[in-house]
C-alpha cells in the first residue's frame, strides 16, 4: 500500500526538518544585542507602523472563489479524459463527447462572462 | 492484516483528532489549518479504501481549494473582535449548550439505535483495494449521471455569476466609476 | 509498502534516498544557478572557494549554521517556526511519486539462514495509481506553507507577498491542471509508469484505420500535445514561483516576499522547498512529454537486447538496463533545469495585472481549446 510510504516519508521529514531547524538554534546561539529595534519586523529604514487589519483587495477573494468552481470543473474532466477512448471504442463516443462538449460550452460561457464583466481585471 | 489495521486506526486518529481541534482551537486560523489536516486524513482514509481517484479529488478540492479560500480569508482580516464574541458571551453560550445538546443527541441515537444502522453493505476485499478504479467511475459517471453532471456545470456557473455579482469592483453595482 | 521485513526497509531507505537527493540537489542547483547567472551576465560569479567555487556550497552552509535563530517580535511562534518544516512535505511526497528508472527484480536470495524474494522494486518512491492527481493535490497543499509564513511573519511585506503568491499558485494551477487534460485522454490513464511506457519506440499512431510510423522521431507526447507541452511548462514556472513569475519575491517591491523574515537554516528549507517544485516540474514536464525515463526511439525490450550481447548474466543486464534509463531520465531532468535557470536570467518580470490576465484570460482559454481540439481529433481519427 503507497500510503504507508506517503505517512512514513512525512513523518521523516517533520522530524528531520524540526531537528535542523533546533540544530542550528543551538549552534547559532543567541547574540547579546536584543534591543527592541532589533526584534522589530522589516521595514524599508523608517520606523514600522504594523498593523495586522490590513485592508486587502477583495480581488484575492474572488480570485480564490473563482478558483474553486474552475477546479472543480476541471476536476470533472479528468475520469471523462481517462475514459474517453474506451467510450470511442464502445462505440459510444459521440454521445460522451457531445455531453462533455456542452460541459465546456458552459464552462467558456462563465469564463467569457467573467472576462466580460471584469471581474478579472487588476489594477 | 495487522498493519492495515494499524494504519486505519492511525489515520482515523489523525482526522479525529484535527477534527477535534478544529472545535477546541479559539484561533480561527489554526482552526483552519486543522480542518485541512481532516481534509489530508479523509482523503489518506479514502485511498485505504481504495478509492484513490476520490481520495485525489478530497485533496485537490477541499484540501487545495476551499481550504486555501479559507485560510486567506481569515488571514485578511484581524479577528479579535469576532474572536471574543465566540469565546464569550450569552449568545455564544447558549449556542455552545444547543450544539452540545445536538451532539449528545446523535451519540445517544446511534447507541440506541445502533442495530438499525448498516453502512457498509460490503466490504472491499484486498485485492480490489489495488485496482485503479477510477475508470469504472468515470463509465458510471457518464453512462447513468449524465444529466447530473451536466447540471452540475449550470450549478457552477450560477456560482460564479453571483460570486461577481457581489464581489466585483468593476462595472458592478457598488462601482465606483 | 511491501510483504516482508525486507522490502519494507528497503523501499524506507529507498524514499530516504530520494529525499536526501533533493536536498543533495539543492546546493549544487544554487552553485549552477550562480555561476550560470554569472556565465549569462559576463560575471564570474562564485570562483575562489575549492574548484569552480564548488566549496562554496559547504561554506554557505556552514555560514547557515552560525546564524543567529531569530523571530520577530510581532510573529506567532508556532506558524513561524512551522511553516519552513511544512515548505519541504509537499515537494517531496510529489516528487517521490515520479518514476525515474525502470522497476528492478531481484531475485531470490539467502540471508540470516532465511530465504528471501524474489523482489521487484520500483524505482520511485511510492507507485500511486493516480499519479497525477496525488501530484496536483499534494502540491496544491503548498499554498498554506505560503500562507502560514507570511502571517506567520506579522509583517505586512510578508503578508502581501503571501497573498500574492497564492493567488498566483491558484490561478496557475487551473491552467495546470487543465493542460494535462489532453496527455491524459492520449495515454488513457492517470498512472506516470504507464504514460512513459506508451511513449516508448519510434513515433507510431493509427489514424483512420492506417498505422503511420516515422522513424526518425521518438513517440513523445510532446510531438502530440505541443501546446499542451508550452502550457504545461508555463504553468510550472508560475508554481514554482519563477521568473518571470517571482512576483510573490519581487525584490523591488517587496523585497523578498512571504519569507522576508526569515534566515538561516529557516531560510535554507524555502529553498529546498523551491528548488523541489522547480525538480518536480521538470520531472512532470519530462514524463509527460518527453518520454520519461525511456531513451528516445530505442524501446526498453530493445535496450535490454543490445545489453543482452555485451552481458552475460540476467542480472547484470537488469542492473545496467535500470542504470541507463536513470541515467537518461537524469539528464531529461538537467536539461529541464537548466531551461529554469536560463529562463529566469533572460526574461525580466510580470507586473502583477499581467500575471494574472496570462493566467487567466489566455492560458485557460487555450487550455480549453487545447481539450477541445485533442477530444475532437481523437474521436475524428479512431
Amino acid at each position: 500500500m503507497p500510503i504507508g510510504g506517503v505517512i512514513f516519508l512525512t513523518i521523516f521529514i517533520a522530524v528531520f526538518g524540526t531537528a535542523l531547524i533546533y540544530l542550528a538554534r543551538l549552534t547559532g546561539g543567541m547574540r547579546k544585542n536584543n534591543s527592541a529595534v532589533k526584534k522589530e519586523v522589516y521595514e524599508c529604514g523608517i520606523p514600522g507602523q504594523e498593523k495586522k487589519d490590513t485592508k486587502i483587495s477583495v480581488k484575492f477573494y474572488l480570485t480564490a472563489i473563482l478558483f474553486i468552481l474552475f477546479d472543480i470543473e476541471i476536476i470533472f474532466m479528468y475520469p471523462w479524459a481517462i475514459t474517453f477512448k474506451e467510450f470511442i471504442s464502445k462505440g459510444q463516443g459521440a454521445f460522451v463527447f457531445v455531453s462533455m462538449m456542452i460541459f465546456i460550452a458552459i464552462f467558456i460561457f462563465g469564463l467569457f462572462w467573467e472576462i466580460k464583466s471584469k471581474a478579472l481585471e487588476w489594477d | 492484516m495487522i498493519s492495515d489495521a494499524l494504519l486505519f486506526w492511525f489515520l482515523a486518529f489523525v482526522t479525529v483528532g484535527s477534527g477535534l481541534a478544529v472545535v477546541l482551537f479559539t484561533n480561527p486560523i489554526y482552526s483552519a489549518l486543522s480542518l485541512v489536516m481532516t481534509m489530508v486524513g479523509v482523503s489518506a482514509l479514502f485511498v485505504t479504501l481504495g478509492a484513490y481517484f476520490i481520495a485525489g479529488v478530497q485533496l485537490i478540492v477541499y484540501a487545495g481549494a476551499v481550504m486555501v479560500l479559507f485560510v486567506m480569508v481569515l488571514m485578511l482580516f484581524d479577528l479579535k473582535q469576532e474572536l471574543m464574541a465566540f469565546s464569550r458571551g450569552q449568545i455564544t453560550g447558549a449556542l455552545k449548550v444547543i450544539s452540545a445538546g445536538l451532539f449528545l443527541g446523535l451519540i445517544f441515537g446511534i447507541i440506541t439505535k445502533r442495530s438499525n444502522l448498516s453502512f457498509v453493505d460490503k466490504i472491499p476485499s484486498p485485492a480490489d483495494i489495488n485496482i485503479d478504479n477510477s475508470k469504472e467511475l468515470g463509465t458510471v459517471l457518464f453512462a447513468r449521471h449524465i444529466f447530473g453532471f451536466e447540471a452540475l456545470g449550470v450549478l457552477l456557473l450560477v456560482i460564479a455569476v453571483g460570486t461577481v455579482a457581489l464581489a466585483r469592483s468593476k462595472g458592478g453595482t457598488h462601482a465606483k466609476h | 509498502m511491501g510483504k516482508d521485513l525486507f522490502e519494507v526497509v528497503v523501499n524506507c531507505v529507498k524514499l530516504l534516498a530520494i529525499f536526501l537527493f533533493m536536498v543533495q540537489a539543492v546546493p549544487i542547483l544554487v552553485w549552477l544557478e550562480r555561476r550560470g547567472s554569472a556565465f549569462i551576465q559576463n560575471r564570474f560569479g562564485p570562483n575562489r572557494v575549492g574548484p569552480l567555487g564548488l566549496m562554496q556550497l559547504l561554506a554557505d552552509a556552514l555560514k547557515f549554521l552560525k546564524k543567529e535563530d531569530f523571530a520577530p517580535e510581532a510573529a506567532v511562534r508556532p506558524l513561524f517556526y512551522a511553516a519552513p518544516v511544512f515548505a519541504l512535505i509537499p515537494a517531496t511526497l510529489a516528487y517521490c511519486a515520479i518514476p525515474f528508472s525502470i522497476p528492478l527484480s531481484v531475485e531470490a536470495f539467502e540471508l540470516f539462514g532465511q530465504s528471501w524474494g524474489p523482489y521487484i522494486f520500483k524505482m520511485q518512491g511510492y507507485e500511486m495509481n493516480v499519479g497525477i492527481v496525488f501530484i496536483l493535490g499534494v502540491s496544491s497543499l503548498a499554498a498554506y506553507t505560503i500562507m502560514m509564513a507570511g502571517w506567520g511573519s506579522g509583517s505586512k511585506f510578508s503578508l502581501m507577498g503571501a497573498l500574492r503568491a497564492s493567488a498566483q499558485i491558484v490561478s496557475y494551477e487551473l491552467a495546470l491542471g487543465l493542460s494535462i487534460v489532453g496527455v491524459i485522454m492520449l495515454y488513457g490513464t492517470f498512472n506516470l509508469t504507464d504514460m512513459v511506457m506508451a511513449q516508448q519506440g519510434p513515433l507510431q499512431f493509427s489514424a483512420f484505420g492506417k498505422v503511420i510510423q516515422l522513424g526518425w522521431l521518438p513517440n513523445w507526447g510532446i510531438f502530440y500535445q505541443p501546446l499542451g507541452f508550452i502550457l504545461f511548462f508555463a504553468a510550472a514556472f508560475a508554481e514554482s514561483n519563477r521568473l518571470p513569475f517571482d512576483l510573490a519575491e519581487g525584490e523591488a517591491e517587496l523585497v523578498a516576499g512571504f519569507h522576508v523574515e526569515y534566515g538561516g537554516f529557516k531560510m535554507l528549507m524555502f529553498f529546498i522547498g523551491e528548488y523541489g517544485h522547480m525538480l518536480i516540474a521538470s520531472g512532470l514536464v519530462a514524463t509527460f512529454f518527453l518520454g520519461g525515463y525511456g531513451i528516445p526511439i530505442w524501446t526498453v525490450a530493445d535496450v535490454r537486447a543490445w545489453l543482452g550481447t555485451m552481458f552475460e548474466s540476467p542480472q547484470t543486464v537488469d542492473l545496467m538496463t535500470m542504470l541507463i534509463h536513470l541515467v537518461s531520465y537524469l539528464t531529461k531532468l538537467a536539461i529541464f533545469l537548466w531551461i529554469f535557470i536560463q529562463v529566469r536570467w533572460t526574461l525580466p518580470r510580470f507586473r502583477y495585472d499581467q500575471l494574472m490576465e496570462l493566467g487567466w484570460k489566455t492560458m485557460l482559454p487555450w487550455a480549453l481549446g487545447n481539450t477541445i481540439v485533442t477530444a475532437l481529433v481523437i474521436y475524428l481519427v479512431s
